[in-house]
């Protein structure tokens, strides 16, 4: 499994191995194809050759036989052996052995049964062949396996033909020959071809190599190229050389690598465009927006004296420009968020403290209300790495957002840690949330009852921010909130930045509803 | 009567701000140019300076270091139209002692222009020391070995905030309140651009500070009374 993961993933190991097989499949069958040609174009050439000599060998005995039996007195048996004996080379060293059988296996005229020349086993004979030959008069031969007494063993053939002795009785000769020679040069050839076809394979292993090198050296460019056009490095690209396929390859690549580059750079200028209004405006508004708010203070000041219309017109103006004031500060952050340049300015902040003292400004909200808020903490002080001001808002958020919806039920605030992170719940037991709002509570500018009014003049952003203040933490805000039952609001911050993976110190749902 | 410099190109705003400042008994320069800031400042040095960040001629920030050539006691606060950390510890960095987001309330810049006119240790009659400097109330110094250090009436303020109660920890928020009078704020960024201020005057080696210590977490103290080897 293992090794097919690196096969599947590396090109040249895929292509390489591939070539290989193939070239080694394809030199094997063709190796082994001409092997047999010439080994089998060797020994038939070795059998047509002993043919024609055993033939006269044969031949020559056969005429001695006759002139030699003229005479009645003869020794044949000192002929016969001076006929088998007269190959004075053993098959054995690329001669011929000669055997000289009875075909009755009888001893006529001292002529022994079996003659057989150099210990040659007169077994080296198949007996099927022996009957062959006594059935035709014409030369018969058959390969088999040359045995002496000695025990040595050799491939080889043997050619016979039956001789009549006239008056004496009938007589089988056989010439034997063995291919020990010839076996020796096939086995020459065949080392040759062995040592040959290594060394194509070699050579095919190494061609292959480099011109795959040659082809996967750009492609594996154009890849390392990609990946860091990917990785954002838009200056990234190609080397190209000269005019080939691989050459067109890089161009095509660079042509590529360029619109994109193009394109990127006209949406990035688009966006800062865009992200540039956006901040010019809610920058260039609050020069005004100073100035007027200062000239409202000042009418507001002095209210006392003027009649009860105006009067009351001051206030409603006072207290719209500071909404107007929140909704501009507000929006401007969540073009900042938009924009990817909100920054955490971390600190070590003690959260504790924070929650207390977030708690303490949120009093004058309180004493409208009939709320109260209960602080509970497993410690008296936990110090994080956070940006105060955003964790603060965070909480401003929150309370606020309980506050609004509490309808003057008390409000439990609990801190808890755990080894990574801080969890702070606010739980109210107001009006609450429908399940299915749960997810849209933190959608700008969404509310849950569009015919209830802003009591606390929320600007409906608040608990966005939160959210993307908690994330740019690494943190998060869970909720719960059933209809009737008020809701649940748990922030999770990381104790440290270095924290990569975080766990609720405090779940959302309610202890009494979960599942013990 | 104090006299306070407005430097903002905003005419409406700087006349707006005139009216509120001249209703609680301070006399307001107007200025609309960062180049003339400069002039305006040299023939007519006030009492403290009201800085708007972007300005023609010659931009707050620059205004700022060139006020500050000048003159060390004189109270700078920035008003800028933008809240990122960049710009506003640029200003602090630049010299200004504290800034104002706009819009802002009109009642809350006059307790902040107050803050910055008023005398610090003006409870503490004696003279202070710490570390091997000298603190003197009523001359308003500090000198180390007969020498003086130029401190801003800022960092004399802070520099007296932790040398009247040495080895209390004040935390970031209690010197907020103390030195700049806000009530409720986090803004650490504040009390940390100014502690690094002062430490680079004060420290014999400001990356190992004695006088003002930092304590991780919570804030700062003043380090132990005495001569110093």
């Amino acid at each position: 499994m293992k090794l097919f993961n690196i096969f599947r993933r590396s090109l040249f190991l895929k292509v390489f191995t591939l070539s290989s097989i193939i070239s080694i499949a394809l030199i094997y069958f063709l190796g082994s194809n001409l092997y047999v040609r010439i080994s089998n174009g060797i020994i038939d050439e070795k059998i047509s050759a002993s043919l024609s000599e055993a033939e006269s060998a044969i031949q020559y005995a056969d005429y001695r036989f006759i002139i030699a039996n003229l005479n009645p007195s003869a020794d044949m048996g000192a002929l016969v052996e001076e006929v088998v004996k007269s190959t004075n080379l053993s098959a054995k060293d690329s001669g011929r052995e000669i055997a000289f059988i009875n075909s009755n296996g009888k001893v006529i005229r001292n002529i022994p049964a079996i003659t057989t020349s150099n210990f040659l086993e007169p077994n080296s004979i198949p007996s099927t062949f022996r009957a062959e030959v006594q059935n035709k008069s014409e030369l018969q031969w058959t390969r088999t396996q040359l045995r002496y007494v000695s025990g040595e063993i050799l491939d080889g053939m043997v050619i016979g033909q039956k001789i009549t002795i006239p008056r004496v009785g009938k007589y089988e000769m056989y010439v034997l020959f063995g291919f020990d020679g010839q076996q020796r040069t096939i086995d020459l050839i065949g080392r040759s071809m062995w040592g040959t076809g290594f060394l194509l394979i070699a050579l095919i292993m190494i061609t292959a190599s480099v011109v795959l090198r040659q082809v996967i050296k750009p492609v594996k460019q154009a890849a390392e190229v990609a990946e860091q056009l990917t990785s954002g490095d838009l200056l990234q690209r190609m080397d190209v050389k000269g005019q080939d396929e691989i050459a067109r390859l890089g161009t095509a690549f660079n042509e590529m690598a360029d619109t994109l580059e193009r394109q990127i750079r006209r949406l990035e200028n688009l966006s800062r465009v865009q992200q540039r209004f956006v901040s010019d405006v809610s920058h260039e508004l609050r020069t005004p927006l100073t100035t007027i708010r200062m000239a409202a203070d000042v009418i507001h000041a002095s209210r006392e004296s003027f009649d009860p219309v105006i009067a009351r017109s001051s206030e409603l103006l006072l207290a719209q420009i500071e909404r107007f004031e929140n909704l501009l500060s507000e929006l401007l952050e969540v073009s900042r968020f938009d924009a990817e340049v909100a920054v955490l300015s971390l600190d070590k902040v003690d959260i504790v403290a924070l929650v207390r003292r977030s708690v303490d400004d949120l009093g004058f909200a309180l004493r409208e209300r009939d709320s109260e808020i209960r602080i509970d903490s497993q410690e008296e002080s936990l110090i994080i790495d956070a940006d105060p001001r955003r964790v603060e808002r965070i909480m401003r958020n929150l309370l606020g957002n309980a506050i609004d919806h509490a309808e003057d039920k008390p409000i439990d605030v609990t801190i808890n840690a755990n080894e990574s992170a801080v969890s702070i719940s606010v739980r109210d037991y107001g009006v609450g949330l429908a399940p299915q709002h749960i997810n849209r509570v933190f959608d700008r500018f969404w509310r849950a009852d569009p015919s209830r009014s802003r009591i606390r003049g929320g600007t409906g952003l608040g608990l966005s921010i939160a959210r993307e203040d908690a994330q740019l933490h690494g943190g998060e805000i869970r909720v719960w909130g059933d209809l009737g039952q008020g809701s649940n609001f748990v922030l999770t911050l990381p104790k440290t930045q270095e924290s990569i993976h975080i766990e609720p110190a405090i779940s959302e749902l309610p202890t009494n509803l979960q599942v013990k | 009567m104090t006299s306070v410099m407005v430097v903002d190109d905003d005419q409406d705003l700087a006349e707006m701000l005139g009216i509120v400042l001249n209703g609680v008994g301070i006399e307001v320069d107007l200025v609309s140019r960062g180049d003339e800031a400069i002039d305006v400042f040299r023939n007519n040095p006030p009492d403290l300076v009201l800085l708007d960040i972007m300005l023609p001629g010659l931009d707050g920030i620059e205004v700022c270091k060139q006020i500050r050539k000048q003159s060390m006691r004189v109270p700078i606060v920035m008003l800028t139209a933008k809240s990122d950390t960049h710009d506003i510890v640029k200003g602090l960095e630049a010299g200004a002692d504290d800034y104002m987001v706009k819009p802002f309330k009109p009642s809350e810049l006059v307790a902040r222009i107050r803050t910055r006119l008023r005398r610090a240790g003006g409870e503490i009659s004696s003279n202070l020391t710490i570390g091997d400097l000298a603190i003197d109330i009523v001359e308003h110094t500090v000198t180390r070995g007969g020498k003086e250090i130029p401190l801003t009436r800022l960092e004399f303020d802070l520099l007296v905030a932790l040398a009247k109660e040495p080895g209390r920890v004040f935390t970031r928020e209690a010197l907020l309140g103390e030195v700049w009078g806000y009530r409720h704020s986090t803004d650490t960024r504040l009390v940390n651009v100014h502690v690094q201020r002062l430490r680079a005057k004060i420290e014999h080696d400001p990356e190992n500070p004695t006088i003002i210590n930092t304590v991780r977490g919570i804030g700062y103290k003043a380090g132990a009374t005495g001569p110093r080897g």
